[in-house]
């Protein structure tokens, strides 16, 4: 029997498509509280303002993350909802999950929360929704114990590092994401569970340019893998993408009409750097910017070259303050070897949480610091020599500006001097 | 000289007791010691939360440092 009166909601329930709405109609059957969400979220969208009040003090012990406090700021109208607590589970790496491991998780959650999941969240966490503070500590102990699983990042913490599927099944990645994801999550333990920072730190790791953990969107560190060397091409392969043996980009290409090599490809590469001569499909590497979109129309033709490794980018975010931010390219290659158990890309990461913690304001996302104090100032602390690919549109930017070092004898002049002789 | 762990600790405490604003931010901690590293500091409120002495607040996005007797708790706040 519905709790409360919800006309809104249920229109929600019409349409082709899957709805939450009953979703948690039927959660409610066996969670009465699933009710008091919907006559919640009824009421907010007669009144078009959230009746969630965020944040608090809750957690579990030694633990200042992984756990984000929910509130209803009409308690008495929705008790089910009183408390609704979010718990953040780490998620293992490329997100390889048992279906033993997810009825666990399920159980788990029926047992201690509302059984209402979010898989996946935006950071990457497998998000429980809805419990009672009361039930965070069994909830803990339980997932450590039995399940031997962790809670994520939340707050001004490391969050949870995100990785795509890589190496594991996909042909195109240029290091092992998931090694460098898990690696860095165990060995960055204290900053994702306890704050560390002046705001949140993202970590996230695409295999290629395709970047399918969209790290170039949502990351303060993304390491998108790319190649040095040319694009490596089966000429066969190409013939046989031009006589319509293979289906172009996976057979995910609109088959409105026949696939044409020049149109579809050739003409669509962002730098021209592509053509075909004697029938042969030739590519100018030097101009080439790994945009993966040859790769993806004919997979079977073009693969990455072999010295892979990956671009280090920085910066990007949501659009809380001063609008979305795409992160910007930082260091174009690095070596990507669990060898050197990542070392280098550790000395780089400190290196910018030394700067950004002591330079970025409170709330203020390594992004927005970096715009705030200008790329120049972000690359000498990161000891990277400018290049080309720093400046927006480099063959037009007219400044030049050079430090004291890079001038032979500096700056020091007299300026009485230098007006005696140049005085008009 | 930066100052010691101990030091460090009395130094935060009397900022989290004297501040005007109830709850802070880390880098309001910065201030305790311009030689102690902020990642010094940074360790030492986290041990003064593990201890007892000091509690987080979350919004879930941003984490703020303060007084068990000076923090906002929702859920011992009168109700509507
Ligand atoms: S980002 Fe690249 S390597 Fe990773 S899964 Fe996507 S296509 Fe594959
Ligand atoms: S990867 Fe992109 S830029 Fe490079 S050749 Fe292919 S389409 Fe052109």
């Amino acid at each position: 029997m519905p709790k409360h009166d919800t006309p809104l909601m249920d229109e929600l329930e019409k349409g082709p498509w899957p709805s939450f709405v009953t979703d948690l109609k039927r959660q409610a059957e066996t969670k009465p509280e699933c009710w008091d969400i919907l006559g919640q979220m009824e009421l907010s969208f007669k009144d078009r303002i959230t009746h969630w009040k965020h944040g608090g003090i809750v957690g579990v012990f030694g633990y200042g993350g992984g756990i984000v406090g929910r509130y209803s700021d009409s308690p008495k109208q929705f008790p089910g909802v009183a408390h609704f607590h979010t718990v953040r589970l780490n998620q293992p790496s490329s997100k390889f999950y048992s279906s033993a491991k997810l009825r666990d998780i399920c159980n788990l959650w029926e047992k201690y929360g509302s059984g209402m999941t979010n898989m996946h969240g935006s950071t990457g966490d497998l998000v429980l929704l809805g419990t009672r503070t009361e039930n965070l500590e069994p909830l803990f102990y339980d997932l450590t114990h039995d399940l031997k699983q962790d809670l994520g990042g939340s707050g001004s913490n490391l969050r949870t590092p995100a990785c795509c599927i890589g190496s594991a099944r996909c042909e195109w990645s240029c290091y092992d994401t998931a090694s460098i994801c898990h690696h860095l999550t165990m060995h960055y333990q204290d900053e994702i569970h306890r704050p560390a920072f002046p705001y949140k730190f993202k970590f996230k790791f695409s295999g290629c340019p395709n970047d399918c953990v969209a790290s170039i969107a949502r990351s303060d560190f993304a390491l998108i893998g790319t190649w040095k060397d040319d694009i490596r091409i089966d000429q066969d392969a190409v013939q046989g993408y031009i006589k319509g043996d293979y289906k172009p980009n996976g057979g995910a290409r609109a088959k409105s009409k026949p696939f044409d090599i020049d149109e579809d490809v050739l003409a669509l590469c962002p730098t021209a750097c592509m053509r075909m001569k004697d029938n042969k499909l030739q590519i100018d590497n030097k101009n080439c910017t790994r945009c993966m979109f040859c790769l993806n129309m004919m997979p079977r033709a073009l693969r990455p070259g072999v010295i892979k490794g990956a671009s280090i980018l920085c910066g990007a975010k949501a659009p809380i303050l001063d609008g979305a931010q795409l992160a910007t390219l930082i260091i174009p290659f690095v070596e990507v070897t669990a060898d050197n158990e990542y070392e280098n890309i550790i000395e780089v990461i400190e290196s910018i949480w030394d700067w950004w913690m002591e330079a970025g304001k409170n709330r203020e996302r390594l992004g927005e610091t970096m715009q705030r104090l200008g790329l120049p100032t972000f690359l000498k602390v990161m000891d990277v020599t400018p290049i080309p690919q720093h400046i927006k549109i480099p063959r037009e930017n007219p400044y030049v500006f050079w430090t004291d070092e890079e001038v032979p004898g500096g700056f020091e002049r007299d300026i009485r001097e230098f007006r005696k002789k140049h005085a008009q | 000289m930066a100052l010691s762990v101990d030091e460090l600790k009395a130094a935060i405490i009397e900022k989290a007791t004297k501040a005007p604003k109830p709850q802070l931010y880390i880098k309001d901690f910065y201030a305790c010691d311009a030689d102690s590293k902020p990642r010094v500091i940074k360790n030492v409120a986290n041990d003064l939360v593990k201890e007892g002495k000091l509690m987080f607040w979350s919004s879930g996005s941003t984490t703020m440092y303060a007084l068990p007797s000076r923090i906002k708790n929702e859920e011992t706040r009168p109700q509507d």
